[in-house]
């Protein structure tokens, strides 16, 4: 083992560890009241009223930070067995809650302590991240926070001006940001990268474009309305268009960034190649790509209808009924931005050659 | 609207890639129709968690070896698959156990209000199930590029020693991993949207601790953990395989 690998394992661990400690240990930082549960008790009942069998849990805990710190209370919460809504307590949860003026009663349980282990994950990630791909690993961490910054300036942007921006025209915007700032801030200010620029704007706006038409064409009947969150916005037809237009954002910029360092990397080794020479192992190279890329998004995108379409085909819907009812519009997601993909490639090819080797008049002018 | 959008994928798939895109989007179909498969037969009263892993080896074997043949590389990936999924599996079984983060938030209370919830399996089972499927196609293709490019490189040069092989296949690795985890952030993200519309003017510890944005948030971090987990389990494994088989190749020629 190397001195350098040894440090670095050293200092992720010291980084690790605290931040792990500190996550266990910021009932201070809470404003709501964290009740830490010393006893439960798990009384079944079958309910007529609402077709359900539901534990009656009767809890006991000590409440952790704020003025009634150290203060014992006792809380009952009803909730459905199968665990599918509400909290099922058990010994040794924190929870978030809500008492009384004086401390001594719980009006209500309003969530569980989750951080600590959201911090675990983010811990092991950038643990694996660093450790894996070293350097590059570091960089890939920096596009994923500038990346949430982003997102983060979007969705604050939209809830200030949420009654006066069109949803779809905001977000066309963002997405030209999200392209031109997180390329330039993970690669080297080139021509390379401007063409990766052009590229992933040009292929965005082309197979959003398709898509766009795709939906309007055929797409009448999509159950937008099943859409998670739907009644949160009223431009309900653009929710729909944007979570497409996101989707595959990602994929759109790393085919630019891919197809266009290779051909630079080409062009630099032998500065006569040839055009088509060019295109010809640019397509090599993205083949290999593609597959992942759309295996990756329909993973990602369509399993988590799972848990709800479970709950309907045991409610005796029919499988087909349900998908469609439930994952249509995830589905169709998962199409538009495979397609997004497989455009991406001829286009940020086409671009990539342009850019990086201009034709000779241009050189001698 | 979903039969022309097939239409669309396999004609530009087919113009794009040609006979590699004509695999693509057989493995694309075959994996929609193992996340339904699941489904059923979870309805059918199979317990989610074997089945989810049921599923996951299914997944595996019928891309490795129907789509890219029963070879060493696709041998090797199979293992290294495995190995990340028995991981994984501990991770998510932990967190998802410990933090409640099985069912629905008060948003899909409209949704799911109309059905019983009596559906007979815990449904900390089901969340166990989804996530484990949610990351193997990843881990899958993450790992069978890896193990093709080392193939490759040893193929082009035979006198690579398996130290040399094992840092040629972490450099694909990390290269994948960076558009993996790209592409991953933004199909995951895209649907935060709105979680952010319905609950802005919510404090930051109340949505940290969320459930709904826990559940997202966590499929967004096993995705990466796994995807990264894979490269220098298939970059070792691949390296102690591929040069044992050349050199048995070699002993045996020599007889």
């Amino acid at each position: 083992m190397s001195k350098n690998l040894k440090i670095k394992i050293i200092v992720l661990l010291l980084f690790s560890l605290i931040s792990i400690i500190f996550v266990y240990n910021d009932h201070f930082l809470y404003k709501t009241s964290i009740l830490k549960v010393t006893e439960v008790k798990n009384e079944t009942k079958k309910s007529t009223m609402f077709r359900e069998t539901y534990y009656n849990q009767i809890i006991k805990g000590i409440i952790k930070n704020g003025k009634y710190k150290g203060q014992e209370v006792t809380v009952e919460n009803i909730v459905a067995k199968t665990g599918v809504y509400g909290e099922i307590v058990r010994k040794g949860n924190e929870l978030l809650v809500e008492t009384s003026k004086d401390g001594t009663e719980i009006i209500e349980i309003s969530g569980v302590k989750r951080d600590k282990y959201l911090v675990i994950l983010f811990v092991l990630f950038i643990d694996s991240l660093i450790l894996v791909a070293g350097k590059k690993g570091f960089k890939t961490l920096i596009s994923f926070i500038v990346n949430i910054g982003i997102s983060a300036l979007a969705i604050f942007i939209f809830q200030k001006k949420f009654n006066t921006l069109n949803l779809l025209s905001l977000y066309m915007g963002v997405s030209i940001l999200f392209i031109v700032l997180s390329l330039f801030i993970t690669n080297k200010r080139d021509r390379k990268t401007a063409s990766a620029i052009i590229s992933a704007i040009v292929s965005l706006f082309i197979s959003f474009g398709l898509s766009f038409l795709l939906i309007k064409l055929y797409g009448k009947d999509i159950s937008i309305w099943t859409m998670e969150y739907i009644e949160a916005v009223y431009e309900y037809e653009n929710f729909f268009y944007v979570t497409i237009l996101l989707c595959g954002l990602g994929a759109i910029m790393d085919i630019a960034i891919t197809i266009s360092s290779s051909l630079n990397e080409l062009i630099e080794k032998d500065p006569n190649i040839t055009k088509a020479a060019l295109i010809k192992s640019g397509r090599e190279i993205s083949k290999d790509i593609v597959g992942t890329m759309i295996n990756v998004m329909l993973y990602a995108c369509y399993t988590p209808i799972v848990p709800l379409v479970f709950i309907a085909i045991k409610n005796d819907m029919s499988l087909t009924n349900a998908l469609s009812l439930y994952g249509e519009v995830d589905l169709v997601a998962v199409f538009t931005s495979s397609i997004s993909i497989v455009l991406a490639i001829p286009i940020s090819l086409y671009v990539a050659v342009l850019i990086l080797k201009p034709s000779k008049k241009e050189v001698l002018g | 609207m979903i039969t022309i959008l097939s239409i669309v994928l396999l004609v530009l798939l087919l113009l794009v890639g040609r006979s590699r895109g004509f695999k693509t989007f057989i493995t694309f179909y075959l994996s929609i129709f193992l996340i339904m498969l699941y489904l059923l037969l979870m309805k059918a009263g199979l317990n989610p968690i074997i089945l989810a892993i049921v599923i996951c080896m299914l997944a595996a074997l019928s891309i490795l070896f129907i789509i890219n043949g029963i070879n060493i590389k696709t041998k090797t990936s199979f293992i290294s698959i495995m190995i990340v999924l028995i991981f994984i599996f501990t991770l998510i079984f932990i967190i998802v156990k410990r933090g409640n983060i099985q069912g629905f938030s008060v948003e899909s209370i409209e949704t799911i209000g109309g059905y019983s919830y009596d559906i007979g399996v815990d449904m900390i089972d089901v969340m166990i199930g989804m996530y484990l499927i949610c990351i193997i196609g990843t881990v899958i293709d993450t790992s069978i590029s890896i193990s093709s490019a080392m193939n490759e490189v040893l193929e082009n040069n035979q006198h690579l020693d398996s130290k040399e092989l094992f840092k040629s296949g972490m450099n694909v690795g990390r290269d994948i991993m960076a558009t993996t985890i790209n592409t991953l952030y933004f199909a995951i993200v895209s649907n935060f949207i709105g979680f952010f519309l319905w609950h802005r003017g919510s404090s930051f510890e109340f949505i940290i601790n969320y459930k709904a944005f826990a559940q997202e948030v966590i499929q967004l971090l096993i995705s990466f953990i796994g995807s990264i987990m894979i490269i220098p389990l298939t970059a070792y494994i691949s390296s102690k395989t591929l040069k044992s088989k050349k050199i048995l190749y070699f002993l045996k020629n020599k007889n």
